[in-house]
């Protein structure tokens, strides 16, 4: 069997290993122990497998792990910041939008997806991007509850970060003037 | 599940890659989304040809015209604001339907042509368009008109051959006009039972100068229901007009049955979405019925 280099970040690593010129991204990711890449139906319906590629929603079980070559990979490991949670995993655990779990780490990364694309969406929006995440425990009401309550902390999140740059500026702007008037 | 693959190939040059189809002849086959290669996972592939980095995503004025490369994705065709702003948008619809998001990320629209499903739904579309794909193989580079790629069900006359891009020639001008693209599916994103794109180009009267009506799901190709369309022609639309029309496609369609619609319920529905989208289109047109 030939094998070739993959060279691809994964969660903001760099990794290079070695695959089968045929290997699927999702049988690669799950063989360096990115588990919370789910196997699902293998056929591009149920989602389970999603993972973002330079930052798109795709199905990782319908890739070539080669088309993945020097491309951004983001898996649901990679959400969280060291031991804080991203707000979209905060906001599943409030709204009880996990049961069984398998469908969640797909779903939060399609979520993931939508509101870097649109930090305000529709109820009609998120139920749109969550329309290839097959959920059979939920009936969705709650996932869709989760990202629009995500949504809101990752604006309010966005304000402040705003906010504080704009004090941080007319702050330093004072600190110029103050010499000068001391002259 | 793919065991067999001995090769896969990156090209960067549309010349490196036709040079490389060429020497790896029918054990190869060419990757663009992926999506229908992995599903239908042909034992017979030896090698695969990557061929999204040869330069060919893009959507541009060709001329009057406009050119799209084969690798575009559906979910770039939804976004584009010129496919939005083509011939009422039924281009960006159609993609919009091809799948999940997930799907639409890596699906191209030279794969959904390509791969010649009789149910595709950008093909009705650029049939009712009347598309032109630019073929290329290592010996030489010619047009096709879409209405003559499909051989049958799966089959397509192209063979070994790559397609570079679809080019979508200038609309009619003049008069009034009006689009539609309706789709039958278990749900939104699923594949089509029935499809259908229409095109109206009406006078200043309301009379009808120009015509397409294309239909997918509902024979061994997508396909133009030509005997309808002749009776648009020269006509105004009214409801006699609407039921003519319906019955003419019903006997131009020839449906199977499957494990998701039988051949009566495609025959019965080709009508009635054909009706609704002339409805659209009229309305679009600006003309009541």
């Amino acid at each position: 069997m030939n094998s070739m280099q993959l060279r691809l970040k994964v969660n903001g690593e760099s990794q290079q290993w070695t695959v089968a010129p045929g290997d699927l991204l999702l049988d690669v990711l799950r063989r360096e122990g990115y588990f919370g890449v789910k196997r699902g139906c293998e056929t591009g319906e149920c989602g389970a497998c999603t993972v973002l590629v330079n930052g798109q929603p795709i199905n990782s079980c319908l890739m070539f792990a080669a088309q993945a070559e020097g491309c951004q990979v983001l898996t649901i490991e990679g959400i969280a910041q060291g031991d804080k949670l991203d707000p979209l995993q905060e906001a599943f655990l409030e709204y009880g939008a996990v049961q069984c779990g398998y469908c969640t780490p797909g779903m939060i990364l399609s979520a993931k997806a939508l509101l870097a694309k649109r930090p305000d969406p529709t109820e009609a929006e998120v139920r749109e991007a969550l329309g290839g995440n097959f959920c059979r425990c939920t009936g969705y009401l709650k996932p869709v509850e989760a990202v629009l309550a995500a949504a809101r902390v990752y604006r309010t999140q966005a304000a402040r970060l705003q906010e504080g740059r704009a004090s941080q500026k007319a702050k330093r702007k004072s600190q110029k003037s103050k010499p000068t008037e001391g002259l | 599940m793919f065991d067999h693959i001995e090769r896969f190939y990156r090209p960067t040059s549309l010349r490196e890659a036709l040079l490389l189809l060429g020497k790896v002849g029918n054990r190869g086959r060419i990757v663009a989304g992926a999506t229908d290669i992995v599903t239908q996972a042909d034992r017979s592939t030896r090698f695969l040809v990557d061929i999204t980095h040869l330069g060919l995503n893009y959507v541009r004025r060709n001329g009057r015209g406009w050119a799209i490369g084969s690798t575009t994705t559906m979910a770039a065709l939804e976004d584009s604001a010129v496919i939005r702003a083509l011939a009422g948008g039924i281009l960006a619809k159609a993609a919009s339907t091809c799948g999940s998001i997930q799907n639409r990320n890596m699906a191209t629209v030279g794969g959904n042509l390509a791969n010649a499903s009789p149910a595709a739904d950008t093909a009705a579309v650029l049939l009712a368009l009347d598309a032109q794909m630019v073929v290329a193989s290592s010996r030489r580079k010619r047009k096709i008109a879409l209405a003559e790629f499909y051989s049958g069900p799966h089959r397509s006359v192209l063979n070994d051959a790559l397609l570079k891009e679809v080019l979508i020639p200038a609309l009619p001008g003049g008069g009034r006009s009006g689009w539609s693209f309706q789709k039958l599916g278990r749900t939104e994103t699923d594949i089509s039972l029935v499809n259908v794109a229409a095109g109206l180009q009406t006078d200043a009267g309301g009379r009808i100068k120009w015509a397409r009506l294309a239909l997918g799901a509902v024979g061994p190709t997508p396909l133009r229901a030509r005997n309808a369309e002749g009776l648009l022609l020269g006509n105004t639309l009214n409801e006699d007009l609407l039921t003519r029309v319906g019955e003419a496609v019903r006997r131009e369609v020839s449906p199977i049955s499957d494990s998701r619609a039988s051949a009566e319920y495609r025959r019965e529905m080709s009508a009635v979405l054909v009706r609704r989208a002339l409805r659209e289109c009229a309305a679009q047109a600006g003309y009541k019925l």
